[in-house]
C-alpha cells in the first residue's frame, strides 16, 4: 500500500480481522458469527491525527479497542514502530500500553467513582512503578494543568461525581497522557458532551499533538469533527475499509458511495448556498448478497447486481494516498449541484 | 509544590474532605430515618451494657457471672437491692450474667459476621471477576452450603466433637453464612466488570489483583457492610439457639446459655425475672441490628431515599 513518503508509520495494522461468535444453546455449537473487522490495514504516522469514521456498529470502536489491546485480533498483526505485538500478555502488554493509550467515550463511566482524581490519574504511574508518591503527585498536578484543569490542586482531591462531563473527560485525557504515550486512541471523546465542551476537548487534543507530537486516532461518527481535527481519514463500514486518504480530499471529493452517503447525512447550516447531494443510499435495503460481495452492496445506489454482489472490491489508490474500495469509483455521478458547502454540527 | 506553599497547604486538608462530606450527607439521611435512629439508640444501650460487664466482678467477687456465688443465697431469688435482677439457681447474679452475655453476643455476632463477609466478598469477587469454570465451581459450592440447615449441621458437628469452644462456633457460623453474601457480591462484580472504568484500569496497566482490590472492592464494600449487619443478627440467633439446646460453650455466659439454665433447672415458669431479661435482650439486639441494616440500606440505595422523601 503506497502512502505519501512522509515519515515511517508509528503504528501499523496489517490485515486485522475480528469476529464475534454468539454462544449457541449448548456450549460452543450453533453460534452465529458477526464480523466486526475484516482485512483492515492501516498505517498511522507519527504526530498525525487520524480519523476513523463510520456509523454505529461499523467496527470503529472494536478497532480502537484492538489497538490498545483490550480485544485480541483473530487475524492479522499489530506493529508498533515496526515491532509486532501479536500476542500481547503480561509485561510486554504493559510496555505496549505505555506507548498506546485510549480515552473512552463516556466520561461518566470511565472513571472509578470511588477513587479520587489524583488516584485515577496516577494509576498508570503506580502500575508502571514510576517515581515515588511525591513525584507522582507533582506529575499528576502538572498533567491536570496541561489539560486545562487549573488550579490542579483544586481538582486532584475531588471525586468524579463532583466534576462536570467536560472536566471528567479532561481527567481521562490526563490519565491517558501521563505516561507520554506515542499513540492516543480517542473513542468518540465528545459524543457524551455538549458542543461547547466538545470544542474544548478537541482543542486539548490538538494541543497535545502539538506539544508532544502524539499520534491521535480519533474514532468518530461525525465527518465534521473529523474534518476539523484530522489529517487523514479512514471510512469504515461493517468492519471493512471503504475509503482512506487525506481528510480534505476525502471530504471534499468523496469517491466511495458510502462516504458520499455520510456526507449527505451530515447536517448543514449557515450560508451554504445550494446543498450538494450525492444520493447514493438506497432504501429499502436490498436483500443480502451473501458474504462474497461488497459490504455496502445492500444500501448502495450505484451497485450493479452482477459484480458488486459477487466480488468484494479491493482498496485501490486513486491519487497519492487516497484509496477507495469500490468497483465503480470512476463512474460515480457528479453531485447534483456543484457548490461546495461548509459542514456544520461538529461533534 | 514548594514554590507554592500556600496552595500546597490548601491541598492537604482537601484530601479527606470529600469523604467527610459524603459521610455527613449519609449521616443526615441515616439520622432522618426513625428506624435507623431507634436501632442505633438500642445498639448503644447494648454497647454500654457490654462495656459495663467488666464492672460487677470488680465490685465484689460474688458478682462474677460464672464463678461468683452469693453465700447467702441457696436457690434462685427474685430481684432485691443486693441482686437487682435476682440470682440463678446457685446464687449467681443475673444482672452481671446479662451484662457478660451482651459482651459475648457482640463478640460472636460481629466476629462471625465479619468473617463470613470477608469470605463472601472475596469469593464473590473472584467468582464474578474470573467467570467461567471458576465462577461455576464456586457458585455451586455456595449453593450446596446455602441449602444445608446451619443449625442442624452445627448440632451434628458438636455432637461429634463434644462441647464446642465459642470461637469454633463463631467459625462454623461464618463458614455456613458466606454464600448469600457471595452471591450478591458476585452479581455486583459482574455489573462492575463491564463498566468502562475497568477497561480504563486495564489500559492503565493494572493487574487483575489490582483491578479486583483497587477498583472493584471499594465499589462493593458498602453493600458488604450492609449485609454484615444482617449477618450479625443471624449469628447471634444461631449462637443463642445452640446454647439453649445445650451445645454452647459451657465456659462462657451467653444469653442462650442463661436460657438453657432456666430451662434445665425447671425455672421456666417459676422465675420470670430470670427468663425474660436474656430473652428480651436477644430479641432487642437482633431488632436493633436489623433496624440499623434497613437504615443503611436506605443510605446506600438512593431510590429508597426518594420514596420516603427524606432528602
Amino acid at each position: 500500500m503506497e502512502q505519501a513518503p512522509q515519515s515511517k508509520p508509528i503504528l501499523e495494522l496489517r490485515g486485522i480481522g475480528k469476529q464475534y461468535r454468539s454462544k449457541g444453546r449448548l456450549g460452543k455449537g450453533g453460534g452465529q458469527t458477526v464480523v466486526a473487522l475484516s482485512e483492515v490495514s492501516l498505517e498511522f504516522r507519527a504526530g498525525e491525527i487520524f480519523g476513523l469514521v463510520g456509523e454505529s456498529g461499523s467496527g470503529k470502536t472494536t478497532c480502537g479497542r484492538l489497538i490498545v489491546g483490550l480485544e485480541k485480533a483473530d487475524q492479522g498483526e499489530l506493529l508498533l514502530e515496526g515491532r509486532s505485538y501479536g500476542t500481547l500478555k503480561g509485561e510486554s502488554l504493559r510496555a505496549y500500553r505505555r506507548q498506546v493509550q485510549i480515552i473512552f467515550q463516556d466520561p461518566y463511566q470511565s472513571l472509578n467513582p470511588q477513587l479520587s482524581i489524583l488516584d485515577s490519574v496516577a494509576e498508570p504511574l503506580v502500575t508502571n512503578r514510576v517515581g515515588d508518591n511525591k513525584a507522582r503527585l507533582e506529575k499528576v498536578l502538572a498533567t491536570l494543568k496541561a489539560v486545562g484543569l487549573s488550579p490542579p490542586e483544586d481538582y486532584a482531591f475531588r471525586f468524579p461525581h463532583q466534576l462536570s462531563g467536560g472536566q471528567r473527560q479532561r481527567v481521562a485525557i490526563a490519565r491517558a497522557m501521563i505516561l507520554g504515550p506515542k499513540v492516543l486512541v480517542a473513542d468518540e471523546p465528545t459524543s457524551m458532551l455538549d458542543a461547547s465542551y466538545s470544542a474544548q476537548i478537541f482543542d486539548i487534543l490538538l494541543e497535545v499533538r502539538q506539544r508532544l507530537a502524539t499520534t491521535i486516532i480519533l474514532i468518530t461518527h461525525s465527518l465534521a469533527a473529523a474534518r476539523y481535527l484530522c489529517d487523514r481519514i479512514a471510512v469504515i463500514y461493517r468492519g471493512r475499509l471503504m475509503e482512506t486518504g487525506p481528510a480534505d480530499a476525502v471530504i471534499s471529493d468523496p469517491r466511495h458511495p458510502y462516504t458520499q452517503a455520510l456526507i449527505d447525512a451530515t447536517p448543514k447550516f449557515g450560508d451554504c448556498g445550494p446543498i450538494k447531494r450525492y444520493g447514493t443510499l438506497v432504501s429499502p435495503e436490498r436483500p443480502a448478497s451473501g458474504s462474497a460481495g461488497c459490504a455496502f452492496f445492500r444500501r448502495c445506489g450505484l451497485a450493479h447486481l452482477g459484480r458488486c454482489a459477487r466480488q468484494a472490491p479491493e482498496l485501490t489508490p486513486l491519487t497519492l494516498g487516497h484509496l477507495v474500495a469500490c468497483h465503480y469509483t470512476q463512474e460515480a455521478p457528479a453531485p447534483e449541484t456543484g457548490q461546495a458547502c461548509r459542514l456544520g454540527g461538529m461533534g | 509544590m514548594s514554590a507554592e506553599p500556600q496552595t500546597a497547604s490548601q491541598a492537604t486538608p482537601r484530601r479527606r474532605s470529600p469523604w467527610r462530606e459524603r459521610f455527613r450527607e449519609d449521616w443526615l439521611v441515616f439520622n432522618h430515618n426513625p428506624l435507623g435512629r431507634a436501632g442505633l439508640i438500642l445498639l448503644s444501650v447494648f454497647g454500654v451494657m457490654a462495656l459495663l460487664s467488666f464492672l460487677p466482678p470488680l465490685i465484689d467477687p460474688m458478682y462474677h457471672p460464672m464463678t461468683g456465688v452469693d453465700p447467702q443465697v441457696l436457690y434462685s431469688e427474685g430481684p432485691s437491692a443486693r441482686h437487682w435482677l435476682g440470682t440463678d439457681f446457685m446464687g449467681r447474679d443475673i444482672l452481671s450474667q446479662l451484662l457478660a452475655g451482651t459482651r459475648v453476643a457482640f463478640m460472636v455476632g460481629v466476629s462471625a459476621a465479619f468473617m463470613s463477609i470477608v469470605l463472601g466478598v472475596s469469593i464473590g469477587m473472584v467468582a464474578g471477576y474470573a467467570g467461567g469454570i471458576i465462577d461455576t465451581l464456586l457458585m455451586r459450592l455456595a449453593e450446596i452450603i446455602m441449602v444445608l440447615p446451619t443449625l442442624l449441621v452445627v448440632l451434628m458437628l458438636s455432637a461429634l466433637f463434644g462441647k464446642l469452644n465459642i470461637w469454633t462456633i463463631v467459625l462454623l457460623i461464618a463458614l455456613f453464612r458466606w454464600p448469600g453474601v457471595s452471591r450478591v457480591i458476585r452479581a455486583q462484580t459482574l455489573s462492575l466488570k463491564s463498566r468502562p472504568f475497568i477497561d480504563a484500569a486495564r489500559v492503565a496497566g493494572a493487574s487483575h489483583t489490582r483491578i479486583v482490590f483497587r477498583h472493584i472492592m471499594p465499589n462493593v464494600l458498602p453493600l458488604a457492610f450492609l449485609y454484615m449487619t444482617f449477618r450479625v443478627t443471624a449469628a447471634i440467633v444461631i449462637e443463642a439457639a445452640l446454647a439453649f439446646l445445650g451445645f454452647g460453650d459451657p465456659s462462657t455466659v451467653s444469653w442462650g446459655m442463661m436460657l438453657q439454665w432456666v430451662w434445665k433447672t425447671g425455672h421456666m415458669f417459676q422465675a420470670p425475672y430470670w427468663l425474660f431479661p436474656p430473652g428480651l435482650c436477644i430479641s432487642l439486639i437482633t431488632l436493633s441490628f436489623y433496624l440499623l441494616g434497613r437504615a443503611m440500606d436506605e443510605v446506600l440505595d438512593p431510590r429508597l431515599r426518594e420514596e420516603n422523601g427524606t432528602v
